[in-house]
């Protein structure tokens, strides 16, 4: 169904789209009383001009992609794969649930919510329980949390301008560190895979970038101020000591150490509204982002002669998303890429394998259109178990799911 | 611009005719000389203003940078080195500054790094950055 041919009307009416729709529009009501024959007349033309209406506007966004765009629209398809909810968490009740990250093990979940909590989930039995509560670190919405590439570290980023630094002691965990210089509200905070280095962005703007020693010491290596807005997001490239940053001015950076600093290498133009996340493959050679342009971009590193970083946007999702698409997880087991969505949905993504490198092909594979009851803000895949899901929202929950595929 | 066959006598009127013209060019005149003037103490006025509020603020940075690295040049231990390191580069960073050059397009360029550095700088040295009578922030205006 993903490559209907013609005009989306055609499709419409052949049934791709639902054929109640038309139907029951088409012909007026058989049922209507003295004087409603007439409503019911106007009703049916004012339903009409709604519809042909939504059809140029359906035609319109047809349109608009680009032919090698065109394929991955997809109107509904016979999923062969299956999303089913394996537990609901109420994980930050009368408060939004902003972020939700597992440890590099697998065992252990983190949460982070608008109640200014941290709640570490870990599994009983077959059920998911919370494990520790981390409170009083931080005076405002805890934004983001990251572990640590060993899983003995957990940082936390908060709209108080903090980024607090926790420390897992047997069963408990400790607050060791506040890191403090960001003006305002910090964003997302990741560690690099070597573990020694930490980001830290925030709405003033800046990226910074800590570095770690034996003692547990951190110490502010850089502050890069290559956004003209507020930074959202900041992701270390899987293998290579290389920083990618999402903005609210539509771009991405992608920075690299010289010479004791850190600079922009590259500026990923593309998206035409905030780009919410960012996330690399498992080998770091492609950038997947996602935007409140409601679109998902695949961008992919290509040598270039000046010694500069270049990266092009090789592949773009389009027409999936209702709305803002405020998270995108690849899995590092499996290569299935998933969305958050602000229209309360989780979508998963497969890759056409067969497709040219340079042209990567995507279809939907499954998704949960009721997944919650607000907007979607995280996914994330388990690194260890395959096909495990998580993701939380506005309204609080955490929902773990298992994303399974039928050969 | 005289025309064959026009009496002399219509130049008399022709001033008298054409002074709506001539007086609207004298003042237009006039008044661009005077907007100009206008113009140009304001724009001086101006520039003034940031120049001192900018050259201010690097001087500041500059002093910070001086005393810091006095205090710190007798300690040799490791972390201090990387303290001086980073003081060092706020210093480097004001000497290639283009401050003689206001319109010098590198100028606002140099100025972020250099607000970046310092904010980095502060952070090392556990100074809370709370110097907003002296330097410029995030919320304010560009110079």
């Amino acid at each position: 169904m993903d490559k209907a041919p013609g005009r989306a009307d055609t499709r419409l009416r052949s049934g791709c789209l639902g054929s109640e729709v038309p139907a029951l529009l088409l012909r007026p009501p058989e049922t209507a009383g003295p004087g409603g024959a007439y409503i019911a007349d106007r009703m049916a033309n004012f339903l009409l001009k709604c519809l042909n209406l939504w059809l140029t506007e359906i035609e319109k966004s047809v349109e608009s992609t680009p032919d090698r765009q065109r394929s991955h629209v997809c109107w509904s398809s016979a999923m062969k794969e299956a999303i089913s909810l394996v537990q609901k968490l109420s994980a930050h009740p009368d408060s939004r649930c902003w972020f939700v990250s597992w440890s590099p093990s697998g065992a252990l979940l983190a949460s982070c919510g608008g109640d200014k909590a941290i709640r570490i989930w870990g599994q009983e039995g077959d059920s998911w329980v919370c494990k520790n509560v981390l409170q009083d670190g931080h005076q405002r919405t805890v934004r983001k949390v990251a572990w640590s590439p060993c899983g003995n570290y957990l940082a936390s980023a908060s709209f108080d301008a903090t980024t607090c630094i926790w420390k897992k002691k047997n069963d408990d965990f400790e607050s060791l560190t506040v890191l403090e210089g960001h003006e305002n509200e910090v964003k997302c905070v990741a560690w690099a895979p070597s573990g020694t280095l930490l980001a830290t962005c925030s709405r003033d703007k800046s990226v910074w970038v800590w570095e770690v020693d034996e003692e547990d010491e951190y110490e502010c290596v850089t502050v890069v101020n290559s956004h003209t807005q507020d930074v959202k997001h900041v992701v270390w490239h899987p293998t290579q000591e290389l920083l990618a940053s999402a903005s609210y001015d539509n771009n991405i950076c992608i920075y690299k150490e010289e010479d004791d600093d850190w600079e922009c290498r590259a500026t990923l133009q593309g998206h035409t509204s905030t780009v919410w996340s960012l996330c690399f493959d498992v080998t770091g050679q492609r950038l997947a982002s996602c935007s409140d342009d409601r679109t998902v971009k695949i961008w992919k590193e290509y040598p270039s002669e000046s010694g500069d970083l270049s990266w092009k946007c090789v592949c773009t999702l389009s027409g999936y998303h209702g709305r803002t698409v405020y998270d995108i997880a690849w899995c590092r087991l499996t290569g299935a890429l998933a969305t958050a969505c602000g229209d309360d949905a989780i979508r998963v993504f497969r890759e056409d394998l067969a497709a040219h490198a340079d042209e990567p092909v995507f279809s939907l594979a499954a998704q949960v259109k009721k997944a919650h009851c607000q907007d979607v803000n995280c996914v994330a895949w388990n690194p260890k178990e395959a096909g495990l899901l998580a993701s939380c929202s506005d309204d609080g929950d955490i929902a773990i799911w298992r994303f399974q595929e039928e050969d | 611009m005289e025309m064959p066959g026009v009496h002399p006598a219509d130049d008399l009127f022709d001033s008298i005719i054409l002074a709506d013209e001539k007086f609207r060019g004298e003042g237009y005149q006039e008044g661009f000389e005077k907007g100009t003037r206008r113009g140009l103490q304001d724009g001086r006025r101006h520039g003034a203003s940031h120049g001192a509020k900018l050259s201010s603020e690097i001087s500041f940075y500059y002093g910070f940078a001086v005393t810091w690295k006095c205090l710190l040049q007798q300690s040799t231990d490791d972390k201090s080195r990387k303290r001086v390191k980073a003081l060092d580069a706020v210093l480097a960073l004001i000497q290639n500054c283009n401050l003689d050059d206001p319109q010098s397009e590198k100028l606002q360029d140099e100025t972020e790094k250099l607000r970046a550095k310092f904010r980095q700088v502060c952070s090392m040295l556990n100074i809370p950055t709370d110097f907003r009578d002296y330097i410029k922030v995030a919320e304010g205006t560009s110079f």
